[in-house]
């Protein structure tokens, strides 16, 4: 298994992405490996239009892109100030965490175009985007050149890293 | 934090939009781009065109969007076909996208089509 993309946003497409494979692993942090013709992705990067949101307050945000080849599920935790995952924490940094969260979740409305970075996760046999990162792109070119760009690291550095150049 | 389903909208261009396409089914999901060139304020009905294609919008359902003859406008939603064979998009998004440069989009739109039919065939065979 080729873990050189382990560590990298891999700019992926809604299809591509939803198509990766799924292994359960022994790891508690990381349950399940995804992988793209033999190479583990744990991290992504994709761009589309919001097309749903759920804010459950205080506790996530839960949002649609649409990049026009697939809908993915993205999650964005809004819980870091309850959650005794940051308990032991330095209180400073996880009110900065905390606050970030919040703003995203401000900026994230149905219509807009959005660019989201964050960790691949598995819930209920589907894959969706654990969010770290959100920056709304006002570009009305934003996507035409984010499809470019995935087919281009799709040809020339993620096929070729699996030795399966296309 | 049931999964909703929400289908995607399938990117198409307004001359793909004719009664013989795959696209021009009842229900489909599509994403669409076009100069709004009509708007009827009493039934939210939009007119959009591409070149010589045009399609009615039904724009009811959106919020937070102004309408403007001549600005370019991308709808994502469902087709509703009617008994006459003619199409209107039953929008649940839309936003102005004024700036685009549609041949760009076009150009990038089949690129990304043949990469997709690319990715289908080698995961396949």
């Amino acid at each position: 298994m080729d873990q050189r993309l382990q560590n990298t946003h891999a700019k992926l497409l809604a299809f591509d992405l939803l198509s990766l494979t799924q292994t359960p692993s022994f790891s508690t942090y990381e349950p399940i490996t995804f992988t793209r013709k033999n190479t583990i992705i744990s991290r992504t990067e994709i761009l589309g239009v919001i097309t749903s949101r759920e804010l459950k307050p205080n506790k996530f945000l839960k949002f649609t892109i649409d990049d026009g080849t697939g809908c993915v599920t993205c999650v964005l935790w809004l819980n870091q100030l309850t959650s005794p995952y940051f308990s032991r924490r330095n209180p400073a940094n996880v009110k900065l965490i905390a606050d970030m969260a919040a703003h995203f979740a401000l900026e994230i409305k149905i219509g807009v175009v959005t660019r989201v970075r964050g960790r691949i996760a598995g819930y209920r046999g589907a894959v969706q985007v654990t969010v770290s990162d959100v920056v709304v792109d006002r570009d009305p070119n934003a996507e035409a050149f984010h499809w470019l760009d995935c087919i281009r690291l799709a040809r020339n550095c993620y096929n070729v890293v699996a030795g399966d150049a296309v | 934090m049931a999964a909703m389903a929400i289908k995607h909208g399938e990117l198409v261009t307004l001359e793909e939009l004719n009664p013989s396409s795959p696209f021009f089914k009842q229900g489909a999901s599509v994403r669409v781009t076009g100069k709004l060139q009509e708007y009827i304020v009493e039934t939210a009905i939009a007119v959009a065109a591409d070149g010589n294609a045009t399609l009615k919008i039904d724009t009811q359902h959106l919020r937070d969007i102004s309408f403007r003859i001549g600005s370019t406008y991308q709808f994502i939603g469902e087709l509703l076909i009617q008994p006459d064979n003619e199409a209107i998009l039953q929008a649940r998004v839309g936003r102005i996208v004024d700036g685009i440069d549609l041949s760009l989009y076009h150009q990038s739109l089949q690129l990304l089509r043949q990469f997709q039919a690319d990715h289908l065939n080698n995961s396949t065979s």
